[in-house]
């Protein structure tokens, strides 16, 4: 099922992500080492369990880095190799960012429901009328049940008219 | 015993008042329904109900987290058996034989016989808590700080080693997961650690939005990129959702053998469901009168390992409740709960709140009957879940994801934690990295490192103190009993393959 050119891939992803393992450890390492020892009390301090942690990751990382260079990640799902879909991920991912942008000046309602489109749309779905009045509908309830129930605050956006004595919906 | 058993009453009366049942209903339904729904979970859900229980009642609230835990795995079965997709993944080989028997238009009967398998195997392994845990309480108080780590390093090997295909892709995800848990000020020393300056960062990074980004960001953004465009198919829910008299004759058996695979399994820190479930089906298949059924839809294959999947979820609170030690994520997000509140789970909570513990494990019993009755009359009910357009699910959980980790200080620095760990946690579920072990460490990590400096501190610095008192050291031994025992398992697995 799956090429080889896409096997190929994975190696390369699996290398990498490997270093990066062993990066973070080093980093952590490097991190446990520049904090200051705690005087007295046995000398037991902040710094030691970090570097059993560092000492993990490095560790971990290097017998990663030898898998991923030597046989491959051993058994992995097969499913992973197979193709996948860019531009879903991108719809996803993409929402994602947009809502975490828009959120504070779009404020939370609408913001969620573009949020709501683009993973509808990233999971194959072209409803445009659909999508965007399901979003919008669960989006104002949760709205409510937010700030009127729980007395949570979650920005109404400060372009839109004031709902009528919302407590919690502040700019 | 006597002395327990006036507990377990004094617990009922804390758990029969009308709010904890409320909370316990409201629980039990809950779980049953993202037990059901694909790509939502027990863990997520109790993340993201987490900040919204913070003013309640704490024995309120820790009931509705248990009836999510385990209402999730009886609602985890009926997506195994109409859909072929593990709702949870405990019900892995619920779905072999289930999803069989489906086809053969009897997924009344194997709907059945798991959600009687389930409360037959929670009811007896309730019992077998309240029994086991005023002694474990008794033998626990006699830990010190050696002991305490020496049982955490043992929790963190099982939860990394034991499950999944390859201990070391486990083992890296512990150790990501116990960084995470050091960023932050230190709570001994009130040094800052790993914060980068950020401000945001002085108060580590929040469970709630590691668990969300992996568990519904990473895996939507997975699933997007892998399934979004496959067809699922759904069994139909025909003819009758009774059990015959053979179906009966067929399945107790295996509900009690079930529960006895389970129960041990689930109560020693050894990892989850996984082992048990397949034991069971090993087991079944092994002892049963129609062997030839096994990959057809054998009743028996759905029985035994759905009461080893309930029995080994009820046991592992008992090391959750009595030491303290979550054996899965669901397990690390409810001992979340209990921080949230400022407890902390262990022999000492059994004395100083037994009207919660006790009212926790009591609700437990009125829970299981009241999934019985929410699953088997209402099966219908939540198969409708199971119709919910794809899009419109997923595009659900980021909303409800978002807002969890937006709602806990409205920065969208807490949403961009959210997206960078989905991202990572799309990688790691890519590169088939578990999970588990990140939320495990995450959260267990703080503990073991208090244990840890205590222990040093008080032996003076040497480290041999781990290895000089007993407990500690056969824990220690057991730990690394555990590195090497998988390849032993991964031998049994060669010789009986699953399907």
């Amino acid at each position: 099922m799956a090429g080889r050119d896409s096997e190929g891939g994975a190696r390369g992803g699996e290398v990498l992500l490997s270093a990066c393992v062993l990066a973070l450890g080093i980093a952590f390492a490097a991190g446990a080492w520049l904090l200051p020892d705690a005087p007295g009390y046995a000398r037991i301090g902040p710094r030691h369990f970090p570097a059993l942690v560092a000492a993990g990751l490095v560790i971990t990382g290097v017998l990663l880095l030898v898998e991923a260079l030597s046989t491959g990640y051993r058994h992995l799902p097969e499913e992973a190799r197979g193709r996948y879909n860019w531009p879903a991920f991108l719809w996803v991912a993409g929402g994602l960012v947009a809502h975490m942008v828009l959120i504070a000046g779009l404020g939370f309602v609408l913001a969620a429901t573009l949020l709501f489109v683009c993973v509808a749309r990233g999971f194959g779905s072209r409803r445009l009328l659909r999508d965007p009045l399901i979003g919008l509908a669960l989006n104002a309830v949760v709205y409510l049940l937010f700030t009127r129930v729980l007395t949570l605050s979650l920005p109404w956006g400060a372009w839109l008219p004031a709902l009528a004595a919302t407590p919690g919906a502040g700019s | 015993m006597p002395e327990a058993f006036g507990f377990l009453l004094q617990g009922f009366a804390v758990a029969l008042t009308w709010q904890n049942l409320l909370w316990c209903l409201l629980g039990c339904t809950l779980g049953t329904a993202v037990g059901v729904l694909p790509g939502v979970g027990p863990a997520l859900t109790i993340a993201l109900l987490l900040p919204a229980t913070a003013k309640l009642d704490a024995t309120g609230a820790l009931i509705m987290f248990a009836g999510i835990y385990y209402g999730a795995m009886f609602g985890g079965s009926t997506t195994s058996i109409l859909l072929n997709t593990p709702g949870e993944s405990a019900s892995i080989v619920t779905a072999i034989e289930g999803n069989r028997m489906a086809r053969r238009g009897r997924a009344g009967p194997a709907l059945a016989t798991a959600a009687i398998g389930s409360f037959v195997a929670g009811t007896i392994a309730t019992l077998l808590l309240s029994l086991v845990a005023p002694p474990m309480v008794e033998f626990a108080l006699r830990f010190g700080p050696a002991e305490y780590f020496a049982l955490m390093v043992l929790a963190f090997t099982t939860v990394s080693g034991v499950l999944g295909a390859s201990m070391l892709r486990g083992y890296a995800s512990l150790f990501l997961g116990l960084a995470v848990g050091l960023v932050g000020i230190d709570a001994i020393s009130a040094q800052q650690r790993y914060t980068l300056g950020i401000p945001e960062l002085l108060d580590g990074i929040d469970v709630v939005v590691v668990a969300v980004g992996l568990f519904a960001v990473g895996e939507t953004l997975y699933l997007a990129a892998y399934y979004s465009r496959a067809e699922e198919k759904l069994e139909r829910l025909g003819g009758s959702i009774w059990m015959s008299r053979a179906d009966w004759a067929r399945s107790w058996k295996p509900w009690l053998r079930g529960t006895a695979f389970g129960f041990p399994f689930g109560s020693i820190p050894a990892g989850g469901a996984e082992i048990p479930t397949f034991l069971s089906y090993a087991t079944e298949k092994k002892l049963s009168k129609h062997p030839e059924e096994f990959g057809q839809g054998a009743i028996e294959g759905v029985a035994g390992p759905e009461a080893a999947n309930n029995a080994s979820s009820t046991g592992s609170l008992v090391p959750l409740l009595t030491l303290g030690l979550p054996t899965s994520a669901t397990a690390a997000m409810i001992l979340a709960a209990f921080q949230q509140f400022g407890l902390q789970p262990g022999p000492n909570l059994f004395a100083s709140s037994p009207d919660l513990v006790w009212g926790l494990i009591a609700s437990l019993y009125i829970g299981n009957v009241m999934l019985l009755v929410l699953n088997l009359p209402l099966v219908g009910l939540w198969v409708r879940l199971l119709a919910i357009p794809r899009p419109l699910l997923y595009a659900g959980i980021l909303v409800f994801a978002t807002l969890g980790a937006y709602g806990l200080r409205q920065s969208w620095f807490d949403l961009m934690l959210l997206w960078l760990i989905g991202l990572g946690g799309f990688l790691m579920r890519r590169y088939d990295f578990p999970v588990a072990p990140v939320i495990v460490g995450m959260i267990l990590g703080p503990l073991a490192e208090n244990q840890f400096r205590r222990a040093l501190a008080i032996s003076q610095g040497d480290p041999t103190v781990f290895l000089s008192h007993p407990i500690s050291a056969v824990l220690m031994a057991l730990s690394v009993a555990v590195l090497i025992g998988p390849w032993l398992w991964r031998r049994v697995r060669k010789e009986t393959p699953l399907t």
